[in-house]
């Protein structure tokens, strides 16, 4: 399974419980559409954190790069490949 | 188990000397709320104040689990809980955003004071319609050029009346999105700006607060701290901090109060012999005991944890929620281990009582703090 994948499919199972993974595009706005909350957001770093070994504490974090299953992919590519900004 | 270095344990052993002197005439002053000027002085002398920052801005580069053990010290010593309760607000409102999420330039420009003590920090959360609620804040600040407007008012402001620079939280997005909060640092001669006067509160009397107000308050937009709507996430960072400095600080304050409580029930008489040797006194003495161990793990190893960079959302919930109400109980049991003396005003038992209350609901309330982690739970 490819990483953009196992974000949606989490995504879906967290956040999106009535929809299938390949229901959600990979550009749908997750925080403007009320999929995930502040509080959701949290749990969705947690989650990210602990699945790919980022110390997300050391990023400039921004609602922005969780705004779409695309936009967390390329967050954790990012993290992953340069690290802390 | 951590083992403190003599270092360490010469810091924790200044701020403990510092603590006994700012905490003197705190009986007299709690009536009145008075802040203590001459606590102030002393603390910025010290460098106590500049504790977690970098010696580039005038700090002492401690790690978080130095600045926790030093103020853990200082709770220990001080009898006036309001003091070391503006002193972390202090730290934690202005410096630690800053810090984190600070452009070079910000921190340039304002950690000094901070360390130094002479700019005091606040920050401005809660609004009369959305306290535990953050997200539907009504204050806005709206991109007029180079500037941000800033239109609202804030309530509970901790420090308002003696800040000189706080870290205002408002709505740049859509109410409710978690994107929609962003973080200014506005300074106090700011136009527009205006403070209420100090609220008279049921505890931490000594530590000002205030209303703040807003009208039409231009601030740079090179003041934003953290991203433009990244403001939900600095306060996730202000809050980690905020809970681990302050509720450390009542660590230190169960544990005076453990030994003085002990030291009572030791040397007070009934029925012949000390009331220590009475179950009903001793189970409580216990209990103030447990509640100091159990929150002394939950906060350094949340602390150990945070600075493993590990994810520690749920912890500091429960943290925070272990600590305030273990300290509610150990006040109350104090009261009763004292007797009539612990319900008298002068001997200041019963003040940590409507001190500790404060901290079931400051930094987000127990209740608060249960909904938190059952929503990290999935629920």
């Amino acid at each position: 399974m490819s990483r953009i994948d196992e974000i949606t499919r989490h995504v879906v199972a967290e956040f999106a419980p009535d929809i299938r993974a390949d229901e959600l595009d990979a550009d749908y706005d997750l925080l403007a559409n009320g999929v995930v909350d502040s509080l959701d957001l949290l749990r969705l770093i947690g989650w990210l954190g602990e699945r790919f070994d980022l110390p997300v504490e050391d990023f400039d974090l921004a609602p922005e790069q969780f705004r779409s299953i695309r936009a967390i992919d390329a967050f954790v590519e990012s993290a992953l490949v340069k690290g802390p900004a | 188990m951590i083992v403190w270095t003599d270092e360490q344990r010469t810091l924790r052993a200044a701020a403990a000397e510092l603590g006994a002197a700012a905490g003197e005439d705190h009986l007299e002053r709690d009536p009145t709320g008075e802040f203590s000027r001459t606590g102030w002085a002393l603390v910025r002398e010290s460098g106590l104040l500049g504790l977690p920052f970098g010696a580039e801005y005038g700090g002492l580069g401690a790690d978080l689990l130095t600045t926790m053990y030093v103020l853990e010290g200082l709770g220990e010593s001080c009898r006036d809980g309001g003091f070391p309760f503006s002193v972390t607000t202090h730290v934690v409102s202005t410096g630690i955003p800053l810090q984190r999420f600070g452009s070079a330039e910000l921190k340039q420009r304002y950690l000094p004071g901070v360390c130094a003590g002479t700019a005091i920090g606040a920050h401005a959360i809660s609004e009369p319609d959305a306290g535990s609620d953050m997200m539907a804040m009504r204050t806005t600040a709206v991109l007029d050029g180079d500037h941000y407007v800033l239109n609202g008012s804030k309530s509970f402001v901790s420090n308002g009346p003696i800040a000189d620079t706080v870290m205002v939280y408002a709505r740049t997005g859509t109410a409710g999105a978690p994107d929609a909060i962003t973080t200014f640092l506005v300074e106090r001669d700011s136009p527009g700006l205006h403070f209420g006067t100090p609220m008279s509160k049921m505890g931490l009397r000594t530590s000002p607060l205030s209303e703040l107000f807003l009208d039409g308050v231009r601030v740079p937009a090179s003041n934003t701290v953290g991203r433009p709507g990244a403001g939900f996430l600095v306060l996730d960072h202000v809050m980690k901090w905020e809970i681990l400095l302050s509720f450390v600080v009542n660590l230190g304050e169960m544990e005076h109060r453990l030994r003085e409580c002990v030291r009572h029930a030791r040397s007070r008489k009934q029925f012949g012999q000390s009331i220590g040797s009475f179950q009903s006194v001793s189970n409580k003495l216990v209990d103030m005991r447990i509640g100091v161990e159990t929150s002394r793990k939950w906060l350094y190893d949340t602390a150990e944890k945070l600075v493993a960079r590990k994810n520690v959302t749920t912890d500091v919930a429960i943290t925070k929620l272990v600590v305030s109400e273990a300290n509610l109980a150990s006040a109350l049991a104090a009261v009763q281990v004292f007797g009539g003396y612990g319900y008298m005003t002068e001997y200041g038992v019963e003040k940590d009582v409507r001190n500790a209350v404060a901290g079931t609901i400051y930094s987000g309330t127990t209740e608060i703090q249960r909904q938190r982690v059952a929503a990290m739970m999935g629920l």
